[in-house]
């Protein structure tokens, strides 16, 4: 690190740091504490706070309905992941080059995005209606049957994966364009003099300086993919009875339709715990793969 | 970006914050000036009714000009979560309205006022007007938490129309289950996508079900959840009966949104399970439609749903929060701009009033939705109301879907009576 | 793989992808606003209906400009914000900075339904319930952009800043006249994103906000759904009319986000 050290430097840090990290100190860790304080009492949110230690916990560790909705948590992750950044990862080398209309044409892969979920989410139930949906028309002209997608219990998960990977493929597809862009011609030029082909220059040049954007795509999609609660309530309402409802649902039901505040705080910090480990477990491997200039 | 114009930028951000710290129009206070502000929290009136409210506020406030009243809508899906969330930071409304269904959770946790002595104080406050059998409906532990407001029961709606073409009797009020499914089988055609029946398989239907087949959905004590009885199961069977039989499958119908209102307003649907809320939608049809009291199979029991509107126990107007309670639900002009606008009904004591909407056709047999209030099926409400009727919902969708009726039943019974003790 | 064979794809992708966009447009101006079971392109009745209702159910410019306030305020403030925090973790040494950048993370670990409660107590303390600023707080500052930023910032070779000191310029300096130029596609991506999620905000302002003159549009256009039915083609012109601004932003990012590749040769 350039500059200077010693006090100046402290002061400089904080010049640059206090800034944000005064407000999330202030309007979401403190909450966070907050929660952690609640979660050791019974609270239904109208009457006063019942002290009862870590019972919320052990109640919750073991409860059939959470363990549930932890699996299907993990279920959408473990689809979604590789999914949504495939797609994006396509799409955004795709649109690296220049052809007439592609601004137009990248344009409508990103409006899926800011389309609301709720008619997303319709669109889908639509395609995959296993009755008269147009997904299952067509496998049925393939002579291959149709599962029951969102009506099922084992395919709704899979079902909310599909709209959602479809809606956020935009997303991740705009993250790594711009670090596509941000890959210098010289290194794409030397390769191609080297007589590399287009998939070798990808996978040992583009792919490798790609690597920031693409780590911050996995980390973000894995920490919002562990709260995945919309795009699965919108579609399936988490069932068919209950078979799609993940955490964050039960979170919400505990909160504020259950009067187990206390309850939703301690699964909360449970789910925290979980993410805070795959996290730093992340970054740990970062040094394995990723690839700073 | 230029330097001057992140500074700029940043400046009109910051300025932003600062004077954004001034309170709402809600928010403010005015009891400084003599005029007492009282809030209202509802979820009916929008989107459809809020004029009408305003009517009845503004004709409130014109007779107690000390009082302001200041109403805050929100969609009833969301309401209980601000409605929770403000109660939990001491910030609650003064007065709001709560479905019958959650008035038990809230009078037990404290957060509604007794409203006897408000009621005491003010001398506008006309407890006959309302019927007796609604005011103990908000009763909890012997004391009046809240005012009922209106009512609403559910019917069955009927395509005149198809009937005919059918060549089918149309439904009476001595109907019995049988008569209604054979008459939903010759009614129904698939080919055309023409079907005879519609009931939602859902607590909502299933606790009225076991009363019409002379069961009861929680034992006489409220201590044991008895819907798993012999009755139960019959109940259970004649809902999940319909479902791609008589009735379109529960995929076909979970969809699309409001598929039922669109499959009875295209024509292709010849009985619908539904409320007298439905009424304004369908007034424009363009075939005939009437309604008649669902039948019953030992015997008829029909569902009423309440809403009712209570003061916060934490409120610091409680007596002018009563008198705007009391007027809402009480006065000539509430009762008169309820029953024009066809925006629930008042539980009246005396049926009379209700005369004018009664006269409104469609349907002609308005009649039916009184009848239904004089053979009531008592809705259970318990503390931990949500997670009873989740329960119940998802052991009816797993029977449904082809699990073990009995087996299903009896386990959502079991963890209902874990709930109730 | 040809460009012709791409292209067509992409374009046949592309209409898959608007397809639930126009459904929303059409049904926005369907008369009789329902729902169709099947998806119709053309309605059967057209009328603005739909747009009329919500005009007349809301006072939409008034939620509009609301909405649209909030969001350009908050996202300046997430931009700053976050693009300082940015630097300091890409550029700047200090003991515990891992450590603190997993903090910043674990900001963005706990689902909002969970600190709803909490927060409103703390705004409640500090007495700005239904207030603006109640709004803009908690979106001052986020996790997520300063990770977008310092991913940006990272990749950007450090004898810029050594060059740069050479030539006796600070680290605000720096800063503000190499780093920040630098980095503009990924503070207009992030600029994009911070306005999308303020303009989308749903949970947060339902809780804090009492007055009808602080609404802002997802509020507004949940309460087009009543208790037993829902006006269609109202709702469903809120929504067209909701994508509108960000659209437009998009179009005015887009020049930023695409830079052009000599920029990135840094000789």
């Amino acid at each position: 690190m350039v500059g200077p050290k010693g006090i100046r430097k402290a002061g400089i840090v904080a010049l640059f740091l206090l800034p944000s990290a005064v407000p999330l100190a202030m309007f979401t860790i403190a909450p966070m504490v907050a929660a952690g304080w609640i979660s050791l009492h019974s609270w239904n949110l109208q009457s006063p706070m019942r002290w009862i230690g870590l019972d919320n916990y052990t109640r919750l560790l073991g409860d059939a309905d959470t363990r549930d909705a932890l699996l299907h948590t993990l279920l959408f992750l473990a689809l979604y992941l590789p999914l949504v950044y495939v797609c994006g990862l396509a799409l955004a080398v795709a649109f690296n080059r220049r052809f007439p209309g592609r601004n137009l044409l990248r344009s409508m892969y990103f409006l899926p995005v800011v389309t609301s979920w709720v008619v997303v989410a319709l669109t889908w139930k639509w395609l995959l209606n296993p009755a008269n949906g147009l997904v299952n028309h067509l496998l049925g002209l393939a002579g291959i049957p149709g599962p029951g997608w969102w009506a099922s219990p084992g395919w709704a998960i899979p079902s909310t994966v599909i709209a959602s990977a479809w809606k956020d493929s935009g997303f991740v597809m705009v993250i790594l364009l711009a670090g596509l862009q941000s890959i210098p011609e010289e290194y794409l030029e030397a390769a191609r003099l080297d007589g590399a082909s287009a998939w070798q220059s990808f996978w040992k040049v583009t792919f490798p300086l790609l690597t920031p954007s693409s780590y911050f795509v996995v980390m973000i999609s894995l920490i919002s993919g562990f709260q995945v609660f919309d795009q699965i309530y919108v579609m399936t309402g988490g069932g068919p009875a209950g078979a799609s409802r993940p955490l964050v649902e039960e979170i919400y039901d505990l909160t504020f339709r259950y009067g187990d505040a206390g309850g939703a705080s301690a699964l909360s910090l449970l789910l925290f715990a979980l993410i805070l480990v795959v996290t730093v477990v992340q970054q740990r491997l970062q040094r394995r793969w990723v690839h700073y200039v | 970006m230029s330097l001057r114009l992140k500074i700029a930028v940043a400046g009109i951000a910051l300025l932003a914050t600062v004077t954004g710290c001034s309170k709402g129009s809600a928010t403010k206070d005015s009891s400084e000036s003599g005029v007492t502000t009282v809030h209202y929290l509802t979820f009916s009136a929008a989107p459809d009714h809020l004029k009408d409210l305003d009517d009845i506020r503004a004709a409130f406030e014109k007779a107690n000009p000390d009082i302001k009243v200041q109403v805050q809508t929100a969609a009833y899906k969301d309401y209980f979560t601000q409605l929770q969330t403000s109660i939990a930071g001491g910030t609650a409304p003064d007065t709001f309205e709560l479905d019958y269904q959650n008035f038990v959770t809230y009078a037990q946790a404290g957060s509604l006022a007794d409203l006897a002595g408000p009621s005491a104080g003010d001398k506008t406050w006309q407890p006959s007007v309302l019927a007796s059998s609604a005011l103990d409906a908000f009763k909890h532990d012997g004391k009046q938490y809240a005012l009922p407001e209106s009512f609403s029961t559910v019917v069955l709606i009927y395509n005149k129309a198809l009937f005919d073409a059918a060549g089918v009797a149309y439904p009476t009020p001595d109907w019995k289950w049988s008569d209604e499914t054979a008459a939903a089988q010759k009614l129904t055609d698939k080919a055309k996508g023409v079907y005879g029946d519609f009931q939602p398989v859902t607590f909502n239907e299933f606790y009225k079900a076991v009363s019409q087949a002379g069961g009861s959905f929680l034992s006489g004590d409220g201590k044991k959840a008895t819907f798993n009885s012999p009755q139960g199961v019959a109940a259970a069977k004649w809902l999940i009966g319909k479902p791609g039989a008589t009735m379109p499958t529960l995929t076909e119908v979970g969809g699309t949104p409001d598929f039922d209102t669109n499959l009875f307003k295209s024509g292709k649907l010849a009985m619908w399970h539904n409320g007298n809320w439905q009424f304004d939608t369908l007034k424009d049809v363009p075939f005939g439609w009437d309604v008649v009291v669902e039948p019953g199979d030992a015997q008829r029991a029909s569902a009423v749903f309440q809403n009712g509107v209570a003061v916060s126990a934490r409120s610091a107007h409680k007596d002018a929060a009563f008198k705007w309670l009391s007027y809402l639900t009480t006065s000539e002009q509430s009762v008169n701009s309820r029953v024009s606008s066809a925006w629930e009904l008042p539980p009246l004591a005396d049926p009379a009033k209700l005369s004018g909407y009664l006269d409104i056709k469609p349907p002609a047999n308005r009649q039916a939705v009184m009848d239904a209030l004089g053979k009531q099926s008592l809705q259970p409400v318990v503390a931990k109301q949500q997670q009873m009727q989740d329960i119940v919902d998802k052991a009816l969708t797993k029977a449904a879907a082809g699990e073990d009726l009995q087996k299903t039943l009896d386990d959502a019974a079991q963890q209902v009576t874990a709930l109730l003790s | 793989m040809s460009r012709r064979l791409l292209i067509a794809l992409l374009a046949a992708g592309a209409l898959f992808m608007i397809f639930p966009f126009v459904w929303t447009v059409v049904t926005s101006i369907t008369v009789g606003g329902d729902v169709l079971t099947t998806p119709r392109l053309i309605p059967e009745r057209a009328g603005l209906d739909g747009y009329r209702k919500l005009f007349e159910f809301l006072p939409f410019w008034r939620i509009a400009l609301n909405s649209l306030v909030l969001a350009v305020v908050s996202t300046a403030l997430l931009l700053i914000t976050s693009s300082t925090a940015a630097y300091a973790f890409a550029r700047l040494e200090f003991p515990g900075k891992n450590v603190v950048f997993v903090g910043y993370l674990a900001t963005l670990m706990i689902p909002m339904q969970v600190l709803v409660v909490p927060l409103f107590i703390e705004i409640r303390a500090l007495d700005l319930v239904d207030t603006y600023a109640s709004l803009i707080v908690p979106t001052i500052a986020s996790a997520f952009g300063v990770f977008l930023l310092r991913q940006s910032v990272a990749v950007l070779p450090r004898e810029l800043d050594e060059a740069a000191f050479v030539d006796g310029a600070g680290h605000i300096r720096i800063f503000l006249r190499i780093i920040l130029p630098l980095i503009r596609p990924a503070l207009a991506t992030y600029g994009l994103f911070a306005f999308m999620s303020s303009w989308n905000a749903f949970l947060w302002p339902l809780v804090a906000i009492r007055s009808r003159e602080f609404m802002t549009l997802p509020l507004g256009l949940s309460t087009l759904s009543g208790q037993y039915s829902n006006q269609w083609n109202a709702i469903m012109a809120g929504s067209v009319v909701s994508i509108v601004p960000m659209l437009v932003l998009y179009a005015l990012a887009q020049k930023h986000i695409v830079q052009s590749v000599a920029n990135a040769g840094l000789k």
